[in-house]
């Protein structure tokens, strides 16, 4: 039998060099990872075409062309949607604000009856809590202009998605042929592992995102909120970021509600509406994802928003979770590949059957 | 008009592979949809001349399906020579155990010539078994009974050929288990 050797410190010095260089150009990165993302989701679409022989060019250029056209007969609903939106944000700007003029004032007085100290805490109020609000919504429209770049990922995301697509399993089928051919089969174990763990997790949660719009979008309208879709919209895009979803709409939402009923009940039955769709996620959606996807321990998930944001931003908190579905894909291949080629463990070895084969 | 509309939409590299693929025993009950299915769930990969596929005692993982050119398998006696058990020619499979169980390959295989080979990678059968039983159902069900072919012709040497002293098998000879 010919022996082989594991290329541990090859493995481990490429390794180094690719997380080194990974979080250098990560900002250049960002819109590959997330177009990677969005190839990832749209492709058993296309791979339900393909089996039924068509090309895989002609299918993904044939889902752009639809997209596009959805695009533009969905634009002049959603631009009337908009300036409606606007108008009406425009006419009831000023009563929100006295609404929660009003709030706060009310607020103020309840802080200065009730609470232990609260006459100090109230003396010193416009100074420590009105007058940091006020600059943080003088900013307001420094950030909204900050989002601006942001806007192009919106055309360089689908633009990039567009030739992973179409050349996606190409890239795939160059790196099995450049492979040296005694390691394809640790690769094609490689490349089932990830694609499994990544796929799995990537469409899960666009199924969640997706699944959260639609029912806070309904239960808002149930309520009676104004921006029922703004809010929807949001929760759901934030969902992205594990359980940031739900929060972010139970506090928008929560604060639309009060504003706009001027009592603290509304705001607790949107917040309750929040609770509701958290919990059906976590008792019905994530059960059905995680059976599919890769088992992270809640201390390695929490752990990977926390690196992640701290590393990158929102777009690590993003990328925190699928990032270590990769990082454990690929250490239980190299473990698996390590402890069979250095004999760590013994082969699968199966009991003797004493009937002979008749 | 219509041939080139055909022509431009219809995957003809896909209509190739299906076409070889239908041909192969392990396949034949298969319709022309389960194929495609399974056809896309395959790797492929040229080898040339020399390439070693793999080593015997390596842990197998995926079963080769040999589209053109010749692979040789050889196992080492005693004495660590490697003597030749058999040549694959086009149309032909090997490595299929390594889609039932995770044992060292008993023998090697290595590229004579330059070589198209499918790989079908043990998780893609496992994920078709899951998502379409059928095709996977039909894919055991044959293996089954390549299995049983070979237990069968190994019985029958082991009994009424091996104490004659029979050589070794040619390579024109029935192909001999060389699993994964």
């Amino acid at each position: 039998m010919a022996e082989r050797s594991f290329p541990l410190v090859p493995i481990l010095l490429l390794g180094g060099l690719f997380l080194y260089a990974f979080a250098h150009l990560f900002a250049i990165l960002a819109p590959f990872l997330l177009s990677l993302g969005l190839a990832y989701v749209a492709n058993p679409l296309i791979s339900y075409f393909e089996v039924r022989g068509l090309r895989r060019s002609v299918t993904v250029i044939a889902l752009y062309l639809s997209l596009a056209l959805c695009l533009a007969l969905a634009a002049r609903s959603l631009l009337e949607i908009l300036t409606t939106q606007l108008s009406f944000l425009q006419t009831e700007a000023p009563a929100y604000l006295s609404h929660a003029e009003r709030h706060l004032a009310a607020l103020k007085l309840w802080v200065a009856r009730k609470v232990p100290y609260g006459s100090q805490i109230a003396k010193k109020w416009d100074a420590r809590l009105v007058t940091p609000l006020l600059e943080q919504a003088q900013r307001i429209p420094g950030y909204l202009l900050g989002l601006f770049p942001l806007l192009s990922l919106l055309f360089l995301i689908p633009f990039i998605s567009f030739f992973l697509l179409i050349d996606g399993p190409h890239a795939v089928g160059s790196l099995i042929q450049a492979c040296p051919s005694r390691y394809v089969e640790q690769a094609l174990h490689l490349l089932s592992e990830v694609d499994e763990a990544l796929g799995n997790y990537l469409r899960g949660i666009v199924i969640v995102a997706a699944s959260i719009t639609a029912a806070s979008f309904v239960g808002l309208l149930i309520l009676g909120v104004d921006q029922a879709l703004a809010v929807a919209l949001l929760s759901g895009l934030s969902s992205f970021v594990p359980y940031l979803g739900a929060a972010v709409g139970a506090v928008l939402g929560g604060l639309v509600a009060v504003i706009q009923f001027g009592t603290l009940a509304a705001g607790l039955k949107v917040v309750a509406l929040f609770v509701g769709i958290r919990l059906a996620d976590e008792a019905f959606l994530q059960p059905l994802i995680a059976r599919h996807s890769v088992h992270l321990h809640p201390l390695a998930f929490l752990l990977a928003l926390m690196i992640g944001g701290e590393l990158f931003g929102f777009l690590g908190l993003v990328f925190g979770v699928p990032a270590v579905c990769v990082l454990k894909a690929l250490l239980k291949v190299t473990w698996s590949w390590y402890s069979t080629e250095a004999r760590l463990k013994p082969a699968q070895t199966l009991e003797p059957i004493p009937v002979p084969y008749v | 008009m219509l041939r080139f509309l055909k022509k431009v939409v219809y995957d003809s590299s896909l209509q190739r592979k299906i076409s070889f693929l239908k041909g192969l025993e392990l396949f034949k009950d298969l319709s022309h949809r389960e194929i495609s299915r399974l056809a896309h769930s395959l790797h492929s990969r040229t080898y040339h001349e020399g390439e070693v596929l793999f080593l015997e005692g390596d842990i197998g993982r995926a079963l080769f399906i040999l589209e053109s050119g010749k692979v040789e398998l050889t196992r080492r006696d005693s004495s660590g020579k490697a003597r030749l058990i058999y040549t694959l020619g086009a149309g032909e499979f090997f490595g299929e155990m390594a889609l039932l169980e995770q044992l060292p390959r008993t023998a090697s295989a290595t590229a004579v010539e330059r070589s198209h080979l499918y790989l079908l990678y043990r998780s893609k059968l496992d994920s078709l078994l899951h998502s379409q039983p059928k095709i996977g159902m039909s894919i055991m069900t044959h293996l089954a009974q390549i299995l049983s072919a070979r237990l069968r012709r190994t019985t029958q040497m082991a009994l009424f050929e091996a104490p004659q002293g029979s050589p070794a098998p040619s390579s024109e000879g029935p192909r001999p288990q060389a699993h994964g």
